[in-house]
């Protein structure tokens, strides 16, 4: 394991490599911060930059982008009480009121802080994890494989919340079909492509993830007008003060940001649950544990309301590559898009990752932590010229944003009916989002379907042909009840909303 | 029965499904193919059938009525409008080349969200997409083609 983690530590602390941490950090941080645009879009948008760059230099720059764009969430959500994606959502509940109070500095060394030590705990725990996760999952099976793309799949549909459950397993199906389009891997037969040459590969990932997330995102903002909101977000962002925190308050808030990691990181890893669900869940905990008269405080400026969420997404950010690093299967909607572009590279995730490129394996894990150094250390003290960037007029920004989501495909096909199609693919997610259809199991329905047909495949043919595989095989055994007991698992969400007293659901939010 | 947003949607992936199933009979087998376990039909039989399964449970178990939403006023002509400049970026590309047709396609976009000032629209723009060209071309090496329209103007 040393000999990784030092093959990690001399790519990660490239030149290139360390550039590529800031720069994701950066622009990350930028995209996070504005309204509506998630860590999936800004992923997304980076993935046609990272085509010209080695996986290891590519996948360091996702990741930075991703911590960076959950930094810049709390970022807005503390300033202008604007979220700038789901699992932010949480921090502007204490975060805004202290910011409201003239606190904002310290309510952003708080997040910042928070946000750092869950990812370094989480690093850690990543660090032991992952590779034993590996080790473990060599000995897996076709039918084990299948067997836990199916449970990511439901876990996806069975987290999304009270009432999206189904709407969740629709449109995991409807990536399962989208995935079926062009040639079929294993015959050669062509599907559903109704004779276009353009289809015979199928739909582009880099197309779908593009349109249904960056185009669609900054069409949504404004449909519901908030390209207007450029003037009064820039009057509403308070006043900073002070970044600096007192003994007391660190005494405060320590205890409750090592538990929210160590619950962060656990909730990461699994399938389906990312961010949003860890930092809600953070909080609840936090609060029924806090005594009664720190409980009235929580939801009008509370230091532990603050630090809680915060040291859970960020920890739950970094416990999310556990599955994909390992597994190669992604239990979120931004870990996903990673998978797809790893894909792309050549690069197939899962325990031959661990031994056929160890360099992006170990590297990954340790530019997460210099990610969340880049992040205390460097933007945090810029954050009052980043949020300044909020202030670019919204008429000027979005229609950028839709270029660079365009171009990014694109500059990747040279195909201007791609272009054609992103804008149809977009309507659709326009009026899919409008009905309150969750976008991300279709990506991950979309980017799985292809490798769970292959795996239900080759199972059946080592198998002689029978599917008693399902129950014959222990692990894949144990996998399916798993996923049995999640699908059934929406059906006591009251039970668990009532031990976790959690007032909001996060069924309202977009999974990330 | 109320058209509520969830049965729309229903109604949608049933019919899509439905189509989906259709058009998968319609997949070519080899000779053979239909006595085997699984074959490319398989895969598209088994999900068409999940999606209609899954849009009648939301069909029927979905919500009676939608939350009244009538606070929340939508701004559908600008993005109608910027569908359709994207569509016509897409058609404009190949014959305008990426500089004319990117700079008309930002100042598009910026008119469509109410900037006005022609001023700030080229003075944005034009700049913007130049530095964006130059960066693609020069430094990372990407070729962009030359409009139609220019290429015909110009080698006759």
């Amino acid at each position: 394991m040393l000999e990784g983690i030092l093959t990690g530590l001399g790519t990660a602390i490239m030149p290139m490599n360390l550039f590529m941490v800031v720069v994701g950090c950066f622009v990350g941080t930028f995209i996070g911060m504005l309204p509506g645009l998630g860590p999936i879009s800004a992923i997304a948008l980076m993935i046609p930059i990272t085509y010209g760059l080695d996986p290891a230099s590519g996948i360091i720059l996702m990741a930075g982008v991703y911590y960076g764009a959950i930094f810049g969430g709390s970022t807005s959500s503390i300033l202008i009480n604007a979220p700038g994606c789901s699992g932010t959502v949480v921090t502007s509940f204490d975060g805004y009121p202290l910011a409201a109070k003239g606190q904002a500095g310290k309510a952003l060394a708080i997040a910042a802080y928070a946000s750092f030590t869950g990812g370094t705990i989480s690093a850690i725990f990543l660090l032991v994890a992952a590779p034993m996760l590996a080790e473990v999952s060599l000995s897996f099976q076709s039918a084990d494989y299948f067997a836990l793309m199916v449970l990511g799949l439901s876990a996806v549909a069975a987290f999304s919340g009270r009432g999206q459950v189904i709407k969740a397993l629709l449109m995991t199906v409807f990536g399962l079909m989208l995935s079926t389009v062009g040639t079929d891997r294993a015959t050669g037969v062509q599907r559903f492509t109704f004779g276009s040459i353009d289809l015979l590969d199928g739909i582009s990932f880099l197309l779908l993830a593009m349109a249904t997330f960056a185009l669609a995102e900054a069409m949504m903002s404004v449909l519901n007008g908030e390209h207007k909101d450029d003037a009064s977000s820039s009057n509403d962002m308070k006043e900073l003060g002070s970044m600096k925190l007192t003994k007391e308050e660190v005494k405060e808030i320590a205890p409750t940001i090592g538990r929210s990691s160590v619950l962060g990181f656990l909730i990461g890893v699994l399938p389906g649950a990312g961010a949003t669900i860890a930092a809600f869940l953070a909080y609840g905990v936090d609060r029924n544990l806090a005594k009664a008269k720190e409980k009235l405080k929580f939801g009008t400026g509370s230091l532990r309301g603050l630090a809680a969420p915060e040291a859970a997404n960020n920890a739950a950010s970094s416990g999310s590559f556990v599955p994909l690093l390992t597994l190669g299967i992604p239990g979120s909607g931004t870990t996903a898009i990673m998978l797809g572009a790893l894909i792309s590279y050549g690069i197939q995730p899962g325990p031959r990752l661990f031994v056929d490129n160890p360099e992006v394996f170990w590297s990954v894990i340790i530019s997460m932590y210099i990610g969340n150094v880049v992040l205390l250390i460097l933007n945090l003290p810029l954050i009052p010229y980043i949020s300044r960037l909020l202030i670019i007029p919204r008429p000027i920004l979005v229609p950028m944003i839709l270029l660079f989501s365009i171009t990014g495909v694109y500059l990747v096909s040279f195909n201007s009916m791609d272009i054609m199609i992103m804008a149809g693919v977009c309507t659709l997610a326009i009026g899919l989002r409008l009905l309150t259809f969750p976008m991300a199991p279709l990506l991950l329905g979309f980017i799985l379907g292809g490798m769970m047909e292959d795996n239900l495949r080759r199972a059946l043919l080592i198998n002689d042909d029978s599917i008693s595989f399902l129950w014959e095989r222990p692990i894949t055994l144990v996998i399916m009840l798993i996923t049995a007991l999640v699908l059934i698992a929406p059906l006591f969400q009251k039970t668990i909303k009532r031990i976790f007293k959690v007032e909001t659901d996060p069924a309202d939010l977009a999974i990330d | 029965m109320n058209l509520t947003k969830e049965r729309i949607g229903a109604l949608f992936f049933l019919l899509l499904s439905i189509i989906y199933g259709y058009y998968g009979t319609e997949i070519r087998l080899y000779p053979g193919d239909e006595l085997e376990p699984m074959n490319a039909r398989t895969m598209p039989y088994f999900l068409s059938l999940m999606g209609i399964g899954f849009s009648l449970i939301l069909l029927i178990t979905g919500k009676t009525h939608d939350k009244d939403d009538h606070d929340q006023s939508r701004e559908w002509i600008p993005v109608v409008l910027l569908i359709s400049l994207t569509l016509l970026y897409g058609l404009t590309l190949d014959w305008l080349g990426f500089i004319v047709s990117t700079i008309l396609f930002l100042i598009g976009g910026f008119r469509i969200l109410g900037e006005k000032r022609w001023r700030i629209l080229l003075q944005v723009s034009i700049p913007f997409v130049l530095i964006f060209w130059f960066g693609l071309t020069q430094l990372l090496d990407i070729y962009l083609a030359p409009g139609r329209l220019f290429t015909g103007l110009f080698t006759g």
